[in-house]
């Protein structure tokens, strides 16, 4: 084997090439492997919120720095796309960057930074605020996919109560937590049904990002490369976090908390603690629609409108307090 | 992440103050444990790609595996090999812990079994003590030439060291105590564990294909840790390394062709009692991974026995197939190190809530 | 046992022919067994015929006792009706199902367990095998009531205090968990759990074996309370005549999988005709 000679310079994927056939510079994930991803991709559109395994091939990133959402970002993409790639709503964390650098380099992509110019984005643990539009999909990285991994441990029962639509035992779970806590404490990835039909994860994002899913113009696929399952959400499907019809969903809100850079107050918000004691600073997860705001050229109301239900969740308590009082 | 690969030989010219690469012959003779390593947890067959990614993982063989399964899933796959049976393993190593001398005699071949532990301060070409390289030490002859001069390591007769012995399984068929090969085996096609996700209840083929490429010190601590409480153990009726021809049909006149060589190590193991008085024979299990591997296919095999002993939904099929891919296990140690500042935000809202909340907890409407 | 047509009574349950043979089912298996070989094994084929040839009916409002000491089969046939093994052969139907007309038995196991939810409960003798005993009392009851639908956190709070009012379990227990309870608070929460869903047809397995006298006979006195005042049909399975006595009108007698007597509850133990009857009044007499 000369052409494997330990002298020889070049990268380690072109001599691979050698070894491997004529195409002396392979991509990151080979042709027909993209195809098995697109079929699964379309079963999952096809029945909303199933979830649908595949062979998750072994991608150059770690399984957990979304090998999931990359092998279907690589399936999807061209190079006439624009990819956006986030990481807790910022196009600049290491792994956004990461991602998007490797899926540009290896297929042509456009990088994009704007939601509305992206055609794909794939997103760990955010919805953007912007609303999605036609023809737009996101992707989803998915640590665990299976909503019903609290209630029962033994994947064919979970598989069982997925196929006769058996969930009592999550109704139970959420009825305990009332019981115990006085509230459905599930905090991200907050359990949702699909279309009526499926309990799903909706991948860890917040509370606050929820209502995105549901009636969204656009498509979501969520796919988990270690557990080896995808699922989507067609546009226009009904998305319904779990919840008593006398305990309303509950996003994330503290009152009277607003970005620091855009002033923002109907947006997800972190916080970043204080120095000395100084109390800590608010500001928006989603990078892109700050600045955008603070250029004034972000719509004024965010996707899904959740702080809507914040709004109304801060009505009802004042309402019992001054009925208490 | 498929960085570009140093190049080895001008490296220390360019940088100086930097050491030089280790070539890849060197990995692939003085450190082809590693490179054997990784090629069995990656599951795939390439020496020099292996040992290129045993240089470039800083020898990590986890990572090494990692690299050579990425760069796996860049290419098509382009055929299916043709099933081979493992007795025409050529073998550089072979022996047996149930027999003092079967048919085709002990054969200890390269391994560090037999010699003392002992870090040697010399050079390594001067001390030399710490490999075992008698490629052909007969049983009978009971002595395992450790003083000998060990001069002949790289020299040995290749022609005396590759042998295709009588498998001992086959001999405890003969005996009785082994069941039959049945006259029509029930042989379906495999599942293929890269294709579909193996999920408890899966076949054999999908929990052998499991272990065979999963992490060695995850799959041996499984085994080991079974071994507390399962009843008896096990004995490797016979454990070789050696090497096998891949072979695929030719694409024009459908015959099996050789296309390359694998070498692997093999174990099949059996228990020592049968486990049933009404059993008339002994389970066996059966163990085999890439490269020289020996405590992987060792514990590889007791497992397979203890699989095909409880039921398919146990906490043991769970284990083997849900636990031991290293990609698996050190991908989701690896994402705790990501932010999560985003999901804390909403459970630090969730912690807040139900601190705050005034009803107290049973109370009926 | 005299069988009654549709027209003239009806039943809310129908077992007819009911068999059940582990190992194999070939007619073969049933010659040598039955209480008068004195063995439920076949002597040919090493099959155990648990139940075999097992017919009644039960109408709303009636409580029906099946008797026998343990592998008599009694238990293997509610298991059967119960859709927690699958018959061999014969028939079971339900009136709320399709009025009576589908053979449980040709049901998936998916139908089969949708049946739980509404058309037919079940109590076992060891509560764990019906209740969640890490989730609290009123939590075992949201389980059902969920399952059909029940959406309003308050509303299934307000039907589990009112069920578990009616076994006369203190509601302060009422969001403990089970596995604080003793065991014949544990029967009562599951009793409620069964009864959430007013079943038409309920199954009885030994409802107060392992219990303490003095709590079974509490427990007794509330499923006759319960079985009087629902209008539920249901099946009392029980190796005590004491037991079958207090629940139920009429009984079946099971030895060696087979029926071996039936009858009204309280001639049958006047004057019972088969020696293994007999003996079992016998024992009950002490």
């Amino acid at each position: 084997m000369n052409t494997l000679s330990p002298t020889r310079t070049g990268t380690g994927a072109s001599r691979a090439g050698a070894l491997a056939g004529p195409d002396p510079r392979p991509g990151i994930f080979d042709e027909l492997s993209k195809r098995e991803l697109r079929r699964a991709m379309l079963s999952g559109i096809a029945i909303p919120g199933y979830q649908v395994p595949y062979g998750s091939r072994e991608m150059p990133v770690a399984r957990g720095w979304g090998s999931g959402g990359l092998q279907a970002t690589l399936s999807l993409v061209c190079d006439e796309d624009q990819l956006k790639v986030i990481d807790q709503g910022e196009d600049a964390g290491v792994n956004a960057s990461n991602l998007r650098r490797l899926i540009t380099e290896h297929t042509g992509a456009g990088e994009e930074t704007d939601t509305r110019a992206a055609d794909i984005i794939q997103s760990r643990h955010r919805i953007p605020e912007q609303p999605l539009t036609d023809g737009q999909i996101l992707v989803l990285q998915v640590p665990n996919a299976e909503p019903l991994f609290r209630i029962v441990q033994e994947m064919d029962e979970q598989r069982r109560m997925h196929a006769e639509a058996d969930y009592a035992k999550m109704w139970v779970w959420l009825y305990e937590d009332i019981v115990h806590n006085g509230l459905i404490t599930a905090a991200a990835g907050y359990p949702v049904l699909v279309e009526g039909r499926y309990v799903m994860t909706p991948s860890p994002i917040p509370r606050w990002d929820v209502p995105k899913m549901n009636d969204s113009d656009a498509i979501t696929i969520l796919s988990a490369g270690r557990e080896k399952r995808l699922f989507a959400v067609p546009p226009h499907t009904r998305v319904v976090p779990l919840t008593f019809d006398d305990r309303p969903f509950e996003v994330e809100y503290t009152p009277g908390t607003a970005c620091r850079l855009c002033g923002s107050d109907d947006t997800y918000l972190v916080e970043e603690p204080g120095e000395n004691g100084a109390p800590g600073t608010w500001s928006c997860s989603d990078t892109d629609f700050c600045t955008r705001r603070r250029t004034g050229d972000a719509p004024a109301d965010v996707a899904g409108q959740p702080v809507e239900l914040a709004r109304a969740a801060l009505r009802r308590a004042t309402r019992e307090q001054e009925e208490t009082s | 992440m498929i960085t570009p690969a140093p190049a080895p030989a001008s490296a220390a010219a360019v940088h100086p103050e930097e050491p030089a690469w280790l070539e890849l012959d060197q990995l692939t003779e003085r450190l082809n444990l590693a490179v054997d390593r990784a090629m069995g947890e990656a599951g795939l067959w390439a020496p020099m790609l292996a040992a290129r990614a045993v240089r470039q993982a800083e020898g990590d063989p986890t990572e090494a595996a990692h690299l050579l399964r990425a760069h796996r899933a860049a290419l098509p796959r382009l055929a299916v090999s043709v099933p081979v049976a493992t007795s025409e393993l050529r073998v550089v190593r072979r022996i047996s812990s149930a027999f003092r001398n079967p048919p085709g005699g002990q054969i200890l071949g390269r391994t560090v079994d037999y010699a003392g532990r002992l870090l040697d301060l010399l050079p390594e070409d001067e001390g030399r003590a710490h490999v075992t390289d008698e490629p052909l030490a007969p049983a009978d002859d009971g002595h395992l030439h450790h003083d000998h001069d060990h001069d002949h390591e790289h020299s040995a007769d290749p022609v005396a060291v590759e042998r295709v012995p009588g498998n001992v399984l086959a001999i405890l068929r003969e005996m009785g105590l082994v069941a039959p090969l049945p006259e029509r085996p029930d042989d379906p096609e495999p599942y293929d564990i890269t294709r579909r996700p193996a999920r408890p209840g899966a076949p054999r083929s999908a929990w052998l294909q499991t272990m065979a490429r999963g992490d060695t010190g995850s799959l041996v601590h499984l085994w080991w840790y079974g071994c507390d409480w399962r009843p008896d153990h096990e004995i490797p009726g016979e454990l070789r390394h050696g090497a096998l021809p891949v072979r695929i049909a030719h694409p024009h006149t459908g015959k099996p062709v050789t296309v390359a060589e694998v070498r692997v190590s093999e174990v099949e193991s059996f228990y020592n009692v049968p486990r049933a008085a009404a059993q008339r024979h002994l389970g066996v299990g059966y163990g085999i991974c890439f490269g020289h591997n020996e405590r992987k296919s060792i514990a590889m095999a007791g497992l397979d026995l203890a699989l095909a002993h409880y039921d398919a939904d146990s906490e043991l099929h769970h284990d083997v197939l849900l636990t031991l891919d290293g990609l698996d296990s050190t991908g989701y140690a690896q994402h705790l190190k990501l932010p999560h500042h985003v999901e804390y935000r909403s459970v630090l809202d969730r912690a807040e809530a139900a601190g705050q909340d005034a009803n107290p907890p049973g109370e009926t409407a | 046992m005299s069988t009654h047509t549709p027209q003239s009574r009806p039943w809310a349950l129908k077992v007819s022919g009911l068999g059940r043979i582990y190992g194999d089912p070939s007619p073969a298996s049933l010659t040598g067994t039955g209480p008068e070989h004195g063995t439920a094994v076949s002597p040919s084929t090493g099959a155990v015929v648990a139940a075999w040839d097992v017919s009644f009916e039960v109408a709303p409002g009636e409580a029906l006792g099946i008797i026998g000491e343990s592998g008599s089969g009694k238990s293997t046939v509610m298991r059967c009706i119960a859709g927690d093994e699958a018959a061999t052969t014969g028939g079971i139907a339900l009136r709320s199902v399709a009025d009576g007309t589908v053979n449980l038995c040709d049901l998936l196991p998916s139908a089969r367990r949708r049946l739980r939810l509404k058309d037919i409960a079940a109590v076992y003798q060891d509560p764990a095998a019906g209740l969640n005993l890490d989730v609290t009392a009123g939590g075992n009851i949201a389980d059902p009531l969920t399952a059909v639908g029940w959406r309003s956190y308050d509303g299934i709070r307000q039907r589990a205090a009112e069920l578990l009012e009616r076994v006369e379990v203190p509601l302060s227990r009422m969001d403990d968990l089970v596995r604080t309870f003793s065991g014949g608070m544990r029967q009562r929460v599951q009793i409620a759990k069964a009864l959430a869903n007013d079943p038409p047809v309920l199954l009885l397995d030994e409802p107060t074996t392992g219990l303490d006298a003095s709590v079974a006979a509490g427990v007794l006195d509330l499923l006759r309370g319960l079985l009087e005042e629902t209008g539920v049909a249901a099946v009392v399975v029980s190796h005590d005549f004491g037991v079958i006595d207090m629940l139920t009108r009429r009984v079946l007698v099971m030895k060696h999988g087979r029926v071996v007597e039936s009858g009204l509850t309280d001639q049958l133990l006047e004057d019972p005709q088969h020696p293994y009857s007999q003996q079992l009044v016998a024992a009950a007499r002490g």
